[in-house]
């Protein structure tokens, strides 16, 4: 095109660019090589990681380029704008001529008939066989429109002519799905919440490590696990109840796979474990031992002035044959001191331990919590919308097509009718061919063909 | 009935092996008798194929833990055999040229006998794995891989028969459609295959996209077979070009299928650790 007109102004000179299936054809291949890179560097990991694994120089390309994050990077999200004006345009621009090609008047149609394709003789006037020629042109194309052409008079019809809509469908539906994936990106957010059977909580942590209000509380009124006869576990359920103003307003359950919905905000089953309530320890010291329970996430103050906290703790540790139990890092101040760091373990056991005094753990209280996911996502309609429309809209611009055919009748002399047959359509020209000789088969020429 | 359901898999894979040979016999020596012969085997094993299927879903139900049987590798590999089978059965009942049985029946082959070499007891299902979509995503993506495999072999058909030299010919139009028309299934089927997924995802994690390794190759794949789709209007783009990109889009299939589990999951421990 631009070969042909040189001094086309740069406006126009974009928009034929924007408009070009070259365009599309090249960002989504891009589009695609792209990609690989964010499959083959890992995603979304700290500094540390990508230094140890790239080196400093590696990590400081990486971050540069924002290849730790790649599908979220301004370059790779301006390719998808790319991709989207693409679509817009190429869009609008054929719109018009689409519409130009459905708005055609069907007389008018008539009067241009293509260059027949078929033709047999018929018995008869042509002023008899037209009714019947009708009637099956309308029966396996459409409703018909006529015209004149000299003696003869030429029937057309046509069908599938909102196939052409397929492919806007299909190329609206990227569209929605993209804004689908902006509108949950700018308006949505993502975290979790641990509930301890029998508590509640009002506030999740984001993702990002930040607290957010709920805006209601859920109480975890229930946590199961059920099991295969193999041990393995076949479905874990969390019974909550949402609480709203100080009242009980619905109650749900849940387990991995149907998640619950309460106000808009979803709450998924995705872990569970123990929570350390508190720990008694004894304290040994000189072979003679103090018992003392120890609070979890808190400064315990001991009889003496002393103080300690739990640090850090582990339910069940496995060291081959030395040891398998509870493990707790114990951080411990006497009065008069430094605090120092003592691991803990179960009575009886043979770890070297440093300094005069020892912990060992008597009991773990513990209390299980339900972890569960949540999100909102106001974009998620759009995806599910834009999903429909672009699978229905494949099915329409893949397997309809648009269908013309034109009927010519004349006299062919001693009282005979010659019938000529033409065809045209925007795709499946196979698919044209077999209608066509179907129609001259109905109609009483052409030799009979397999249908 | 699970060994029973085995026992029939091992006879499969020989079967799919007898009709491959047949079926090259067919295409290198022009003859009719082959030709028969290689149909014959392939609806064989096809229906057999079907049984043995039907057998281990039975037998899920009667271990107390039953599921459909497309919840593994070892299982994902006998359905893409059989998808594999069913699509190109239907092509051999459109256009009778048998010849394109020797492309693809094979992959049929290699299918069941890379399935062989797995471990193929049946395993209760993870509790993220118990879902509808699931079972819908899983068919939807091997018929899709299948349509993409066909539209392969028809490509290695198209270099290899040499349609290249003289691509007006009707036998070389017929080919160009048939790779097109198989991309087109598989293109429909792939995307309502990452469609039933992230419905999935989404109950199941609360996020219908993640792009994890496996999903961002699906997209890749979809995205080289939604240029492929373009390329048509682009002039110079049929024939031969379209027989390579076949192969092409196929490849990223087959990374997206086995590359990304084997390959990535060293550097991606969460690729693997999801479910
Ligand atoms: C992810 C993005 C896209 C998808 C999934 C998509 C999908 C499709 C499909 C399924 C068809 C029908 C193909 C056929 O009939 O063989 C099509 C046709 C077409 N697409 Fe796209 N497309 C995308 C992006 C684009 C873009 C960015 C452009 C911009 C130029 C574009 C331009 C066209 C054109 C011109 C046609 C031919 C329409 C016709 O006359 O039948 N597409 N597209």
């Amino acid at each position: 095109m631009s070969q042909d007109q040189p001094r086309k102004p740069p406006l126009e000179k974009i928009w034929d660019f924007f408009a070009s299936v070259k365009l599309s054809f090249f960002l989504l291949l891009l589009l695609a090589v792209l990609s690989i890179a964010g499959t083959l560097i890992p995603q979304k990991e700290g500094a540390a990681a990508y230094v140890r694994a790239y080196g400093e120089a590696g990590w400081r390309f990486i971050s540069a380029l924002g290849l730790q994050d790649l599908y979220h990077a301004p370059w790779f999200v301006l390719i998808m704008a790319l991709l989207a004006a693409n679509l817009v345009i190429c869009s609008l621009n054929r719109l018009s001529l689409t519409l130009r090609i459905l708005g055609k008047d069907p007389a008018q149609e008539a009067g241009a008939m293509r260059k027949a394709k078929d033709s047999f003789n018929l018995s008869g006037e042509p002023g008899t066989n037209l009714d019947r020629a009708r009637r099956v042109l309308e029966r396996l194309v459409g409703p018909s429109a006529q015209a004149k052409d000299q003696e003869r008079t030429v029937l057309f019809a046509q069908r599938g002519g909102w196939s052409r809509f397929g492919v806007y469908v299909v190329h609206t539906s990227v569209l929605v799905i993209m804004a689908g994936a902006l509108v949950g990106n700018f308006w949505g957010y993502a975290g979790f919440v641990n509930i301890p059977v029998g508590q509640s909580v009002d506030h999740m942590t984001l993702d990002n490590g930040q607290p957010r209000p709920l805006g209601f509380s859920v109480r975890l009124d229930k946590f199961d696990i059920s099991y295969y006869p193999n041990g393995m576990p076949s479905e874990y359920r969390s019974e909550v109840t949402f609480i709203d103003g100080g009242k009980e307003t619905q109650k749900s359950s849940l387990i991995v796979n149907d998640p619950a919905e309460y106000q808009g905000i979803d709450f998924y089953q995705s872990s569970y474990g123990n929570d350390l309530k508190a720990m008694e320890v004894d304290l040994v010291r000189d072979g003679k031992k103090q018992r003392l329970t120890l609070k979890a996430r808190a400064i315990n103050q001991l009889p003496g002035g002393a103080k300690a906290a739990i640090q850090g703790w582990r339910e069940r540790v496995e060291m081959g044959a030395m040891y398998n139990g509870p493990v707790a890092r114990i951080l411990y101040q006497e009065a008069q001191g430094e605090p120092q760091a003592y691991t803990a373990f179960t009575p009886g056991v043979k770890m070297p331990q440093p300094g005069p005094i020892k912990f060992e753990i008597v009991k773990l209280q513990t209390e299980p919590y339900s972890g569960l996911q949540v999100k909102y996502d106001p974009g998620v309609w759009f995806i599910w919308v834009g999903c429909t429309m672009m699978v229905a809209g494949f099915f329409i611009a893949f397997y309809f097509s648009h269908r013309k055919v034109w009927l010519r009748l004349g006299p062919a002399g001693q009282g005979r009718t010659r019938v000529e047959i033409a065809g045209a359509t925007n795709k499946n020209r196979l698919g044209l061919t077999r209608l066509l000789s179907r129609l001259a088969h109905e109609l009483g020429g052409g030799p009979k063909k397999a249908e | 009935m699970e060994a029973l359901s085995n026992q029939i898999l091992v006879a499969v894979t020989f079967t799919f092996m007898a009709a491959s040979v047949l079926y090259l016999c067919h295409w290198a020596f022009k003859s009719k008798v082959f030709g028969w012969a290689a149909s014959g085997v392939t609806w064989a094993a096809f229906a057999v194929l079907t049984l043995a299927i039907i057998l281990r879903w039975v037998a899920s139900h009667q271990m107390g833990i039953g599921h459909a049987p497309f919840s593994n590798l070892f299982e994902s590999l006998v359905f893409f055999a059989w998808t594999i089978a069913v699509i190109y059965l239907i092509i051999e009942l459109v256009t009778w040229m048998r010849a394109i049985g020797a492309f693809t029946i094979p992959l049929a082959f290699l299918a069941m006998l890379y399935a062989l070499s797995l471990d193929p007891a049946i395993k209760p299902l993870l509790p993220a794995l118990k879902s509808n979509w699931l079972i819908a995503h899983v068919i939807t993506c091997f018929l899709g891989y299948a349509g993409f495999a066909i539209s392969a072999a028809l490509g290695a058909m198209y270099l290899a028969t040499g349609q290249a030299k003289d691509p007006a010919s009707p036998r070389a139009l017929v080919l160009d459609n048939l790779i097109y028309q198989t991309v087109v299934v598989g293109f429909i089927l792939l995307t309502a295959g990452i469609v039933t997924g992230s419905i999935w995802a989404n109950s199941a994690w609360g996020t219908y996209w993640s792009w994890d390794p496996k999903e961002t190759w699906s997209l890749i794949t979809w995205l080289v077979y939604a240029s492929l789709l373009h390329s048509r209007f682009m002039r110079g783009w049929q024939g031969k070009r379209m027989a390579v990109f076949s192969l092409v889009g196929f490849g990223c299939v087959l990374f997206t299928y086995f590359g990304v589990n084997l390959l990535l999951s060293g550097l991606h421990s969460y690729a693997t650790g999801k479910s």
